[in-house]
């Protein structure tokens, strides 16, 4: 009898691998077949939008025309007014600015400074974050445009079943409870558009330029370069290596960092948690307080310890030692495991904080039926309180993953501005955000920090998806309920 | 609570006292004694550098090489003294004034916009719903200061370099982006509430003003902690925009100090923890909530 094909459960891991790629023509085959339907659909689509918008009613099709006209039409004077000032406000920036920012992206500027003859050169950079701006401002511009047709349309049906016009009084209302929602959510998305995604996609850019090292101080024109930047970090030369060699430390920091935060946090949490600890709330205050002192102080204070003349060197030479610069130039490993466990001192109190509120809404019973039946502690932990915490955590432990990866404070403060031998611009106990940091801030080279930026980009989404995909709290919802 | 359940508890109580009143065995004395033992080391681990500090800070001489190890030869209150009145080389008083005002607008602001998203995220389906929610996910993943460049530039453009509401509009700017702790506590809340207020005839906003914000006041407090403390102890930030020494805040300030300003920088250090700490203790509780209700995914 054949039983191969059979299995209870999921089909072993190799099997599942062979499927997934044995159905590879067939999702190819799919995928196309959904591309070319879409495709199909595409002229009816537009028939359709053609359609309404020449059955749109007078008012509609103004307000399409020219923004708050169509409001003016229906007798919403004020709306109207403040639609058509917001028309005019972009027109004035379009003329004034807006229109050549946005030429300017695309030529990266053409005349170049010199200072001999008192030339100010075209700046490229800002030429392009301004060009960004002009269009995200553009991107703004046309959702409200729409916002003005669904609003002409909404009023001329609204009126047309036999309702008087709504005055300028009433649509304030429905801006504060209908449309909560949107009045709410303005600022934030402006916010977040300016002042994080606009940066954020000139950095994407950014790495695809030329903009670093002597171009920054000489103030040369920027262009474009393609994957050079990418073609550099991986090279053999001092840059591909020192990526490679930082790559790897910060991996192993942050699996170790995060392990000792969470384990560590959930020990204490474990501890305090014993029915024979009395007094607990003195006992927590001390990690709490921990917790409670700003991270840059701890940072200097522990620099400061394990300095040269710190207290830990004055007791080394007062038992006859010999004091050890812990954080010198060549003390690699002593540095790593004294970032390690400081990092720890800083990061335990929030786990512990977390493993105490998680372990509270742990129902009590489970361990009442594990001791009847004759569960030890110790499979009790393992069977019970483990897998809960790590479903109730999972999320968290991926942010804390993150956290430790992109680390920054730790080594600037325990051991900035050390170049060691074989690192290119970084130190051995440099993670790869110290290296963009001291690549981009301090040393000018804009572009190569960008492209390094976008490579951990690309590592935490992989990390974060593949761990998120696989843990409990993803494919078994329900367990817990 | 009814009467049986009562008596349960009662017997209960009666089957442990039993229990815990046995015998004092070899056993149990070892896991006492390691259970306070190792509590003991935790509070040990944590409390000395703090202590360390504290000491350093009445330090008299200042400098870091006439320490004998962790403690200072001798001691006075001189350097509290000093850390306000002699500011000509490191004007402490003013440092402090500029984080406050820092810390607080974005605190203030910052909540507003944080907790404004959460809750409009959570209660309402609108078209693009999914879709922000997957962007601010993406956009979290890059590295938090891989803009910085850009960011300095736009302040130059904007013309706030050295200005401290520059740095406030960036704090709160960027706050909504970890909505999802204030979301997650609002997903706990059933809508029942929101819908007798709303068939009632209250608008949205004021089942906000009203509802919302009474019903969250855990959370907004927790809010208010968090993002106070982040502007309060950052660096980054405040090193790249403001090159003014009268501009500098606490954290950029007490990093300028050498080794021989030791007890200057223990004693700044104090000072600025000590409000934090008492404000950790007092809060405490809803700390706790809210990296839960973060935390935990129902």
């Amino acid at each position: 009898m054949e039983t191969d094909n059979i299995y209870h459960g999921r089909p072993p891991f190799f099997k599942r691998v062979g499927q997934w790629f044995k159905a590879i023509p067939h999702r190819f085959n799919a995928y196309w077949r959904g591309v070319g339907k879409k495709f199909a659909g595409i002229p009816k689509k537009i028939a359709a939008r053609a359609h309404i918008t020449k059955t749109s009613p007078k008012p509609v099709k103004a307000s399409m025309f020219l923004m708050g006209l169509g409001q003016l039409m229906q007798k919403q004077i004020v709306k109207g007014i403040l639609f058509l000032l917001m028309f005019a406000a972009y027109v004035v920036y379009m003329a004034l600015a807006g229109g050549r920012a946005m030429y300017d992206f695309f030529s990266l500027g053409i005349i170049l400074a010199n200072p001999w003859l008192g030339i100010k050169g075209d700046n490229s950079v800002v030429m392009m974050l301004l060009g960004i701006l002009a269009f995200i401002l553009t991107g703004f511009y046309i959702a409200v445009h729409l916002a003005n047709i669904r609003d002409a349309r909404r009023t001329y049906e609204f009126v047309a079943r036999g309702n008087p016009t709504p005055n300028f009084k009433q649509s304030l209302g429905s801006m504060f409870d209908k449309y909560f929602y949107v009045t709410a959510l303005v600022l934030p998305v402006v916010g977040v558009f300016v002042f994080n995604i606009l940066p954020i996609i000139f950095m994407i850019f950014l790495a695809f330029t030329d903009y670093g090292g002597e171009v920054v101080t000489t103030g040369a024109l920027v262009s474009w370069v393609g994957f050079a930047n990418f073609k550099r970090l991986f090279s053999m030369s001092g840059l591909g290596s020192t990526f490679v060699k930082i790559l790897g430390w910060n991996l192993i920091w942050a699996v170790m960092s995060t392990a000792l935060n969470y384990f560590g946090g959930l020990g204490i949490a474990l501890l305090l948690n014993k029915k024979i600890v009395k007094a607990k709330k003195i006992w927590r205050a001390f990690p709490v307080l921990a917790y409670a002192v700003p991270g840059f102080i701890t940072l200097l204070a522990f620099k400061f310890m394990f300095s040269n003349q710190g207290p830990i060197n004055y007791y080394i030479e007062q038992w006859g030692g010999v004091g050890k610069l812990f954080l010198g130039v060549d003390s690699k490993w002593s540095a790593r495991l004294i970032g390690w466990i400081v990092n720890g001192w800083l990061s335990v109190p929030s786990s512990m904080l977390l493993a105490t509120g998680i372990l509270a809404n742990l129902n009590p019973d489970l361990y009442e039926a594990a001791k009847i039946d004759g569960a030890s502690v110790w499979t009790q932990f393992v069977k019970i309180t483990l897998p809960f915490v790590i479903f109730a955590t999972t999320p968290v432990l991926i942010g804390q993953f993150m956290g430790n990866f992109n680390n920054f404070g730790v080594f600037y403060f325990l051991r900035g501005g050390i170049y060691c031998d074989g690192y290119f611009l970084a130190s051995d106990t440099d993670l790869l955000i110290n290296w963009l940091y001291n690549l981009s801030i301090n040393k000018n080279y804009y572009s190569l920090g960008a492209a390094i930026s976008i490579i951990i980009f690309i590592i935490s989404a992989v990390i974060s998806l593949f761990v998120y995909v696989k843990s409990p709290s993803y494919s078994k919802e329900d367990m817990y309920r | 609570m009814n009467a049986v359940s009562k008596t349960d508890k009662y017997i209960n109580k009666q089957i442990r006292r039993k229990k815990v009143g046995g015998k004092f065995t070899v056993k149990k004395f070892l896991e006492y004694f390691f259970t306070y033992l190792g509590l003991l080391i935790i509070a040990f681990i944590f409390a000395f550098p703090v202590i360390w500090l504290v000491l350093a800070s009445f330090s008299e001489s200042g400098s870091m090489y006439t320490f004998k190890g962790f403690f200072p030869s001798s001691y006075s209150v001189d350097t509290f003294v000093k850390l306000f009145t002699d500011t000509e080389m490191y004007d402490y008083p003013r440092w402090f004034g500029n984080t406050m005002i820092i810390a607080v607008c974005s605190a203030l602001l910052g909540s507003l916009l944080v907790i404004l998203t959460a809750y409009v995220i959570s209660r309402f389906r609108f078209n693009g719903r999914k879709g922000i929610m997957k962007l601010t996910m993406v956009l979290g993943m890059f590295p938090s200061f891989m803009a910085m460049t850009a960011v300095y530039l736009l302040m130059t453009q904007f013309d706030l370099i050295n200005q401290l509401w520059g740095l406030v509009l960036i704090y709160s700017a960027g706050a909504p982006m970890g909505y999802l702790t204030q979301k997650g506590f609002f997903d706990t809340i059933s809508n029942s509430m929101y819908e007798a207020a709303r068939i009632d005839g209250a608008s949205n906003f004021k089942v906000f003003i009203r509802i919302t914000l009474p019903i969250a006041m855990p959370m907004i407090i927790y809010t208010l902690l968090t993002s106070f403390t982040w502007p309060w102890s950052d660096f980054i930030l405040p090193k790249l925009l403001l090159k003014n020494r009268d501009l500098y805040t606490v954290a950029v300030g007490l990093m300028s100090l050498g080794d021989t300003e030791f007890a200057r920088f223990a004693a700044g250090s104090v000072f600025i923890a000590v409000p934090i700490i008492i404000l950790y203790f007092l809060l405490v509780k809803y700390m706790v909530n809210g990296l839960t209700a973060g935390a935990v995914k129902e």
